[in-house]
């Protein structure tokens, strides 16, 4: 609830931080690149694996980049992303990724696992990661 | 019960030592989702309800607990390629409290990423929204539009379904066959008494989504297993040779009463649309019967609306028409006052069993916050003779034409 409210008063306060957004994967993923429709597959839920058979764990965000990733990505508001996710879960079909708070717990969780996919702000990125898309 | 039991058993074994195990994992997970929301109509001559499980449903004096809910779901992962899920729904809805609002407890096992296999109670995949009506925050309108969802009864099973998922050109298809029995318990008309069925259930369904579209078409099978206990003195009146004697057509009215050992077919298609500003949905459906107290229906509906930012506004119309001829009911050779009531009772029962409804919405949702949507809706029903199948009558007088159903509500999940 407290990220949630902090969530709400950062979308209130700062809007449109535009980023430019980057996919990344553990540094030994040698996937290449993904297209934008391979990553939404696996952020939606459609697909739990990579393009290579190797099993996918997405990693969403609780900060504010997440409804401008998914606007991005899918051409959708977080709120039908969210309706979406409700329809998938109650349903018993599949669960949606766990959210981390930033960039920073999303980098860490990238680092330590090599099925693991992420997104943050592209000026984050470093050398300790692979980008597998950009988004505009 | 015995899937409770296997429940309260997996949970204790491993839901207590993995929920502290590691925060970046989550092994077990409590979500939920509600709604609370207000309705009321313009008349007291016919009372509204969500669906035929409920009673007494509201009138001009309006109530809460037609659409207001609350859900609760607990997920665990077991492994990476088992999965217990258990989901029940607080709400207002004929029978044990505790037994028919558990809709959901099985367990899934996912051998692929692209095949899902699970035993135990799950949702009824007859239509469309049919496995989440109870998820406002999941849909557009108030309610799953009234003509096509409010005349199932039937929310969950218990047995097992298999799921697989083809890659089809840019799209993906879905092959789902599921089969179980389920136990339901319905209100009888207005009263608090209670009617208890045993279906058997089986149905299939094909589904494909490419981008914005979505299709599907389906088959259900349902049997009914035991004869309805309010109708027992009706029938073995019908059967009784004096009866006959005086009414010959009797006997052969008794097996069109009868539910016992009758199938209910329901096939049905679908197709929706959304491209993030612009949605619409349609579906229509024929179920097809040989009761009297169910007879065959067909119905449909079709939905289209417009995101304005975090407003989305919709309209919606429905239709759905019995479309058995009721029996002709020939008159006893002698009039005698028993049979002349066995006869009026019968006539009732089929006047009550039809629906003749059509209805057009207009509403809007709005998502104020992530989580949470505001959504109010209007609806005006026409109601043909006959026709009132999915309401609740008073114990005599009119019925009216037209009603207005008007509901303010809001969904959320957490």
């Amino acid at each position: 609830m407290r990220h949630f409210l902090i969530t709400l008063l950062l979308v209130l306060f700062m809007p449109s931080a535009q980023a430019e957004l980057a996919v990344i994967a553990h540094i030994k993923n040698n996937i290449g690149v993904l297209s934008a429709k391979q990553v939404q597959d696996i952020f939606m839920g459609r697909t739990r694996n990579f393009p290579n058979g190797r099993f996918a764990l997405p990693i969403d965000q609780s900060s504010p980049l997440r409804a401008e990733f998914y606007q991005k990505l899918t051409g959708r508001p977080v709120e039908q992303v969210n309706a979406y996710w409700a329809r998938i879960m109650f349903t018993g079909q599949a669960s949606p990724p766990q959210q981390l708070p930033d960039d920073e717990a999303v980098l860490q969780t990238v680092r330590e696992n090599e099925g693991a996919i992420g997104y943050i702000n592209q000026i984050r990125v470093d050398k300790t990661v692979r980008v597998l898309l950009l988004i505009n | 019960m015995k899937y409770i039991v296997l429940f309260i058993t997996a949970f204790q074994l491993f839901g207590v030592t993995t929920a502290f195990a590691d925060d970046n994992h989550l092994d077990f997970a409590v979500t939920g989702f509600g709604t609370l929301g207000v309705s009321g109509t313009d008349t007291d001559q016919l009372a509204f309800r969500r669906d035929t499980k409920q009673t007494p449903g509201v009138t001009d004096s309006w109530g809460f607990d037609t659409d207001s809910r609350l859900g609760l779901q607990v997920d665990m992962d077991i492994s990476q390629s088992w999965h217990a899920t258990a989901q029940w729904v607080a709400r207002n809805n004929t029978g044990d409290f505790f037994e028919q609002n558990l809709d959901w407890a099985f367990l899934r096992w996912r051998p692929a990423d692209d095949l899902d296999i699970r035993v135990g109670r799950m949702g009824f995949d007859v239509f469309m929204l049919s496995e989440y009506r109870n998820v406002g925050y999941a849909y557009l309108w108030t309610r799953s539009p009234h003509e096509f969802y409010a005349g199932i009864p039937i929310y969950h099973f218990d047995g097992a379904d298999i799921a697989k998922k083809f890659a089809v050109g840019e799209g993906t298809m879905t092959v789902k066959a599921f089969g179980g029995y389920s136990f339901i318990q319905v209100p009888i008309a207005n009263s608090s008494n209670i009617a208890e069925r045993g279906l058997t259930v089986a149905g299939a369904k094909l589904a494909y989504e490419i981008g914005d579209w979505n299709a599907r078409i389906a088959y259900s099978y349902v049997l009914n297993n035991i004869e309805l206990a309010p109708l027992q003195t009706l029938l073995d009146g019908l059967n009784s040779a004096g009866v006959n004697a005086i009414w010959p057509s009797a006997q052969s009215l008794s097996q069109q009463i009868a539910t016992q050992n009758k199938a209910l077919h329901y096939s049905s298609i679908g197709l929706a649309y959304d491209d993030g500003i612009w949605l619409a949905q349609m579906e229509a459906s024929y179920t097809d019967t040989d009761l009297l107290t169910y007879p065959s229906v067909a119905s449909s509906y079709l939905s289209a609306g417009r995101r304005f930012g975090k407003v989305t506004l919709y309209s919606l119309l429905g239709i759905s028409e019995t479309l058995n001829n009721r029996p002709k009911l020939s008159n006893p050779i002698v009039s005698v006052s028993a049979v002349n009531a066995l006869r009026n009772t019968i006539d009732q029962l089929s006047n009550s069993s039809g629906v003749d409804e059509k209805s057009v919405s207009l509403g809007l949702r709005w998502d104020v916050m992530e989580h949470i949507a505001l959504k109010t809706q209007w609806s005006h029903y026409w109601l043909g003779n006959n026709g009132t199948a999915l309401w609740l009558k008073p114990a005599s007088g009119p019925t009216p034409d037209t009603v207005n159903v008007w509901s303010v509500g809001v969904d959320f999940m957490f």
